[in-house]
């Protein structure tokens, strides 16, 4: 019925075809305000601010009128500048403390839920996800009260076994790693999840394989699966980077960056030129930061895939 | 002994309680080394929450004083009803909540008809476009934090919803995926509706959004979920109390435990912090179970950013 309406609406002439060189004007506007809005958002929320940051990052503006071309002074600056290289080392050191155990955690705990055979797969899963879909802030603020000197829980803890208690937010030896834990313990869940849908993409025939030549489990892993997983475990380590070099809720919330600046991150330092409304080497540290990203993002791309 | 277990193959026949079931292990179950392996990091990554959960339920004095025990008789929601009395958690709540219907509701709405764009037509320009929308993916946050907090100001949206919606609110990773999915459905159940007189937009609301239903909640979730938690940029475009999201509201509280601005006794600000974290978890956790596969399905589409 309806048709019948189109093709008389066209005047009797039949084809599809026709009817598009009749009215084409809808099918040739129709994608561009489609992606209008995201366009319009696009422009005024990143190209805008991204143009207006650069030309920020040659000037000394700290928010007033007195706006001054200075060239390459921020960028100067920043790289003489030995907290912006803490920034970068602290970063440097969580990323440590963090990527390589999880890499290992999240593939020992994927493959075992990867087995059919595993006992309570399903809830595994669920439940070791959950610290991913808990707010950081939320965690952040247990983690200082957990984590205190004199009345945190895990002092307590240690205390029943006999170990003296750790200054875990107070000391610059320990901060560090207990912001890396709390990193570790929310984002571990994402790592194992992103491992066992890349080990379903393995196919099944060529352990079936692997097995019939007799290689054991252990080999099929250390020779076949981590291999396969090349690309999967390239894809954790630039997210994993990205995310820890960015990293500002975490220590901002229980450390403000300190002790000493022990935990002051990338990310964080960021925050700490608008904090002071060094508008201008904020900007410049912004660029510094993406290109030393993109670099490493590369880098890690290319490692995996040295021969492209 | 081509069944070894993965973790250490001599450590089983010692150690293998005799009560497991001894299977013919031909199909390789996982060993019960492995198993508890499992089990073990599955119970340190909920210790914290339920830890937390827990405690904010007990007496504020015994938080601090006996923070290893529970004592189920002495239960008490004290916590939190100072908590709602000295917190603007409400308020933090309200926020969330516009942000997350209008945010939210921009982005499932624009983004699947972007990436419907992006999927089924031809136009010039869509490569650049689309190039826009991969750049807008690759691009760190950072750069874009202090140049937009300036526009802001500019606009006099600092403080307002307008700076705390309309920055992001189309997510180009949403686009991304929306493009995945519809790429999916087949063109002839599109030209069917054409040809039965649907119009572009008909086409797209009456034919694509229905068939890609399961791939629009798992952007739902995804996108509440990513809004829910967000804190970097609502942070820095509200100062106001009025105007804090959840999660900012929260980080305040802890500025004040760990700044030099403690006025109540340690013990009730812990008791106070937990009780709100708690509340601020929950509702969460609760979309979280109830919504699981969803969510991994969305966390996963997630990994295709890559």
């Amino acid at each position: 019925m309806s048709l019948t309406q189109a093709v008389t609406r066209r005047g009797g002439s039949g084809t599809p075809r026709l009817r598009s060189l009749r009215r084409p004007q809808p099918r040739r506007i129709a994608p561009y305000v489609f992606v209008a809005p995201f366009l319009l958002l696009f422009v005024a929320f990143g190209v805008y601010p991204m143009l207006f940051a650069l030309r920020l990052s040659f000037t000394n503006w700290h928010g007033g009128a007195d706006a001054q071309w200075i060239g390459l002074d921020n960028y100067v600056y920043l790289l003489q500048n030995p907290l912006f290289w803490q920034s970068l080392g602290n970063s440097a050191v969580l990323w440590l403390l963090v990527v390589p155990a999880q890499l290992a955690l999240g593939l020992v705990t994927a493959v075992a839920l990867d087995n059919a055979k595993m006992r309570g797969r399903g809830f595994f899963r669920v439940a070791l996800l959950i610290p991913y879909v808990t707010p950081v802030v939320a965690m952040a603020q247990v983690w200082i009260i957990a984590f205190d000197r004199d009345y945190g829980v895990v002092n307590a803890a240690l205390g029943v076994l006999g170990l003296p208690d750790i200054g875990w937010l107070t000391t610059t030896t320990w901060a560090k790693p207990t912001i890396a834990l709390l990193f570790f313990w929310k984002t571990t869940g994402f790592v194992i999840i992103i491992m066992l849908s890349g080990l379903q993409s393995i196919p099944h025939e060529l352990y079936e394989a692997a097995a019939l030549d007799g290689a054991g489990r252990t080999r099929q892993l250390v020779q076949m699966t981590v291999p396969l997983m090349a690309r999967t475990v390239m894809f954790i380590v630039v997210v994993q980077t990205l995310g820890i070099f960015q990293m500002f809720a975490e220590p901002f919330v229980v450390t403000e960056g300190g002790p000493y600046s022990s935990t002051t991150t990338a990310g964080l330092y960021l925050y700490k030129h608008i904090q002071v409304s060094d508008l201008g080497t904020g900007a410049a540290n912004s660029f510094l930061l993406v290109v030393i990203l993109v670099a490493m993002s590369v880098a890690t791309v290319r490692l995996v895939r040295p021969r492209d | 002994m081509a069944n070894d277990t993965l973790l250490a193959p001599t450590a089983r026949p010692a150690l293998a309680p005799r009560r497991r079931r001894r299977t013919t292990s031909v199909d390789r179950a996982p060993s019960w080394l492995t198993w508890a392996f499992v089990a073990a990091l599955t119970v340190a990554f909920l210790v914290p929450v339920l830890w937390a959960v827990l405690s904010a339920f007990k007496p504020a004095g015994q938080i601090v004083s006996q923070p290893l025990s529970f004592d189920l008789s002495q239960a008490t929601t004290e916590n939190f009803a100072k908590m709602f009395r000295d917190v603007p958690i409400w308020t933090g709540f309200g926020n969330t909540a516009i942000v997350l219907v209008v945010k939210g509701g921009l982005t499932m709405f624009f983004a699947p008809l972007a990436g419907y764009a992006f999927a089924k037509y031809e136009f010039p320009g869509k490569n650049f476009l689309f190039g826009a929308v991969l750049a807008t993916l690759m691009l760190p946050i950072v750069v874009l934090i202090i140049p937009l907090l300036l526009e802001m100001k500019i606009l006099g949206w600092v403080n307002t919803y307008w700076g705390l919606i309309l920055p992001g609110a189309i997510d180009a990773f949403a686009i991304f995926w929306m493009r995945q999915t519809i790429a999916a459905v087949p063109d002839e159940l599109l030209d069917a509706a054409r040809i039965d007189g649907c119009g572009e937009f008909g086409i797209f609301w009456r034919i694509v959004v229905p068939v890609i239903r399961p791939g629009l909640a798992g952007l739902a979730v995804l996108t509440t979920m990513n809004i829910y938690n967000d804190f970097v940029w609502p942070v820095i475009v509200t100062s106001s109390e009025r105007m804090q999201t959840l999660q900012v509201v929260l980080s305040s509280l802890a500025a004040n435990i760990t700044g030099q601005t403690i006025t109540a006794d340690f013990a009730t600000v812990w008791g106070e912090l937990l009780a709100a974290s708690a509340v601020a978890m929950v509702p969460l956790l609760i979309a979280f179970l109830v919504l699981q596969k969803h969510f991994v399905n969305g966390i996963l589409a997630g990994s295709v950013k890559g």
